[in-house]
């Protein structure tokens, strides 16, 4: 408990991390919502160009409108504000290791173990903030779209928005330990954040696009066991928006269930491996 | 019966650090530290004082060897509660006060946030408490890590080269402080490469070298007795008075023709007299004390780093 007050206090008062959640939630309202609203509000006609006869870009906008706001905020912020979470879990780790702090942190009263639990329940601490402000923005944004149009004000039912919330606190969750146990191994923010990027936004997706092209069906029997295909599926799971004149999405390959047994298991295994490096490792910085 | 010798705070037996890359480090380390001493741990840069250190709080492990600090395995929460220390530059949160960081501190330890004030006071930081840790000066940071070891009121201070970098007066105010930690029964174990500091401070001293310990003791008993240099003719007869007085054991021809006699210092005006009662003519007699300095060059083989 010592622990996990320490981590909490100095997170709270860590201008970094308040940075990296107010920066979500800006882009959340102006990149999930400002923007789209207004490119589909003023667009010109001639924007409709390759859309199904009938269609425009103003049917896009349903999307924008609460009853949408679960599935929007899942689908488009799983891996874009899994990045925010990933650099928390860089910054909440790696910058021990730079000034030197982890072996202040280790020479006053627990054990490395008790220490590396607090961290992480701070980090759950700091994520869940990140989770409910995202909703909350998002639900807000919603609401002045929908007030702006003149269209319904009807949000998912409590159990929907809960799920939701589970599911993007998991995936986020996901995330900021993936970026902690970089941090861990390498001793340090750069790298960790480095590669953690290069994971979220290129690896992962050029693979198993190449792969798919090239090689067939059976790639996504490889694929269902990797995170961020995971993180997609669990978004998925909550239904795609019907668009007036656009085909119905496919289902996702894999369901809810699974996509939360795999997104778990990497959760336990981060800890895991965090948990064996810090144990074993001098400390020598 | 009670022991004479206090009961060791710090006790290592064997204690061995090997670094992959065939490094060794330290090499069968048997250190006793006793409660209540202010205890230096000298040695050139490199020697291994820091990595015998970190072993002693469990920030490394040791390759073989055992440890006891404040009676426990070093890094357990028995051992970190009664330990307070230092280790190489103090590192804290560039982002929080001075204050802060030692709120965290006292939240980590489990003492109550009041004894942040004391902590202050005690390195006087209490003027610039509210100022963030990144635009203290060396000196200050060095104070801000003393009062941070002091916080949880340690049995014991493990201070690793806490002079490092500072200016001639941060460097005074520290060894002042460090000196009035070790008054009653703290114990204080300081390294240093500063053979001048470690005499101001300390009541014993150990000496360290490639890893292995070479000396340990109180400054007098590294230094040795003084030695009585006498410089008579004819020699012949003079060699003869002293071997006669001192032993011949304890008589040494130095390259210059005179002696070194180790002989209590008391008996130099009965041995001036028995030099001129035997028809020699004393030309000089004088008391030679080793310094701290000429022990450790001794001991180690290299400059001190004065």
């Amino acid at each position: 408990m010592r622990a996990l007050i320490g981590e909490l206090f100095k997170a709270g008062r860590r201008p970094a991390v308040w940075v990296c959640v107010l920066g979500l939630l800006a882009a959340v309202v102006t990149i999930g919502y400002a923007l789209p609203w207004i490119a589909e509000t003023y667009s010109p006609p001639s924007s409709a160009q390759g859309l199904p006869s009938g269609t425009t870009l103003a049917d896009f906008k349903v999307t924008l409108y609460p009853i949408n706001f679960v599935r929007q905020t899942l689908q488009q912020w799983a891996v874009l504000g899994g990045v925010f979470a990933l650099i928390l879990g860089v910054l909440l780790q790696g910058s021990e290791y730079g000034w030197g702090t982890v072996k202040t942190m280790y020479t006053q009263r627990d054990g490395r173990l008790v220490m590396l639990a607090g961290k992480v329940g701070a980090l759950a601490v700091v994520v869940l903030v990140l989770v409910l402000g995202v909703f909350a923005v998002a639900a807000a944004s919603s609401t002045a779209a929908a007030l702006l149009d003149g269209k319904s004000l009807d949000f998912p039912g409590v159990a929907e928005t809960i799920k939701g919330i589970g599911a993007l606190f998991l995936i986020y969750g996901f995330w900021s330990l993936f970026g902690l146990t970089l941090a861990t191994l390498f001793r340090q923010s750069a790298m960790a954040i480095g590669l953690g990027l290069a994971y979220a936004l290129v690896v992962e997706g050029l693979i198993f696009g190449f792969g798919g092209g090239l090689l067939g069906d059976w790639v996504k029997k490889i694929q269902e066991w990797f995170p961020i295909a995971n993180t997609g599926y669990l978004a998925d799971s909550f239904g795609a928006i019907r668009l007036r004149g656009l085909p119905a999405q496919a289902a996702p390959y894999a369901d809810a269930t699974h996509a939360v047994a795999v997104l778990a298991t990497y959760v336990a295994a981060f800890l895991v491996i965090s948990a064996l490096i810090l144990r074993r490792r001098d400390v020598t910085a | 019966m009670a022991s004479a010798t206090p009961q060791p705070i710090v006790s290592t037996r064997g204690l061995t650090k090997h670094y992959g890359n065939g490094i060794v480090a330290v090499d069968g380390l048997n250190l006793n530290v006793r409660r209540g001493e202010v205890y230096g741990f000298l040695g050139p840069n490199g020697a291994g004082k820091t990595t015998t250190l970190r072993m002693l709080v469990g920030l490394i492990k040791p390759t073989s060897g055992s440890a006891i600090v404040a009676g426990a395995v070093p890094g357990s929460p028995a051992s970190l509660a009664k330990v307070g220390a230092i280790i190489e530059a103090p590192a804290f949160y560039p982002y929080l006060s001075g204050y802060d960081n030692l709120r965290l501190i006292a939240m980590l330890c489990g003492v109550p946030v009041k004894r942040v004030d004391v902590a202050l006071d005690e390195v006087e930081l209490t003027p610039r408490k509210q100022h963030r840790f990144s635009t203290y000066s060396l000196g200050m940071k060095q104070r801000l890590g003393i009062a941070a070891a002091l916080i949880k009121e340690p049995d014991m201070l493990i201070l690793d080269e806490p002079t490092n970098g500072l200016d001639p007066q941060g460097m005074v105010d520290v060894r002042n402080l460090i000196v009035e930690l070790g008054r009653g029964e703290r114990t204080v174990l300081v390294s240093s490469h500063l053979l001048g500091e470690v005499e101001q401070m300390c009541t014993r001293i150990g000496v360290i070298q490639k890893g292995k310990f070479v000396a340990e003791g109180t400054i007098d008993e590294l230094r040795g007795a003084a030695t009585l240099t006498v410089r008579a003719e004819p020699a012949a007869t003079a060699a003869s008075v002293l071997s006669g007085e001192a032993g011949t054991q304890n008589v040494q021809v130095l390259p210059d023709g005179s002696f070194s006699v180790k002989v209590d210092l008391k008996r130099t005006a009965e041995i001036n007299r028995r030099l001129v009662q035997a028809g020699a003519d004393v030309t000089e007699l004088r008391a030679t004390e080793r310094s701290l300095e000429d022990v450790f060059m001794e001991l180690t083989g290299t400059e001190a780093g004065l």
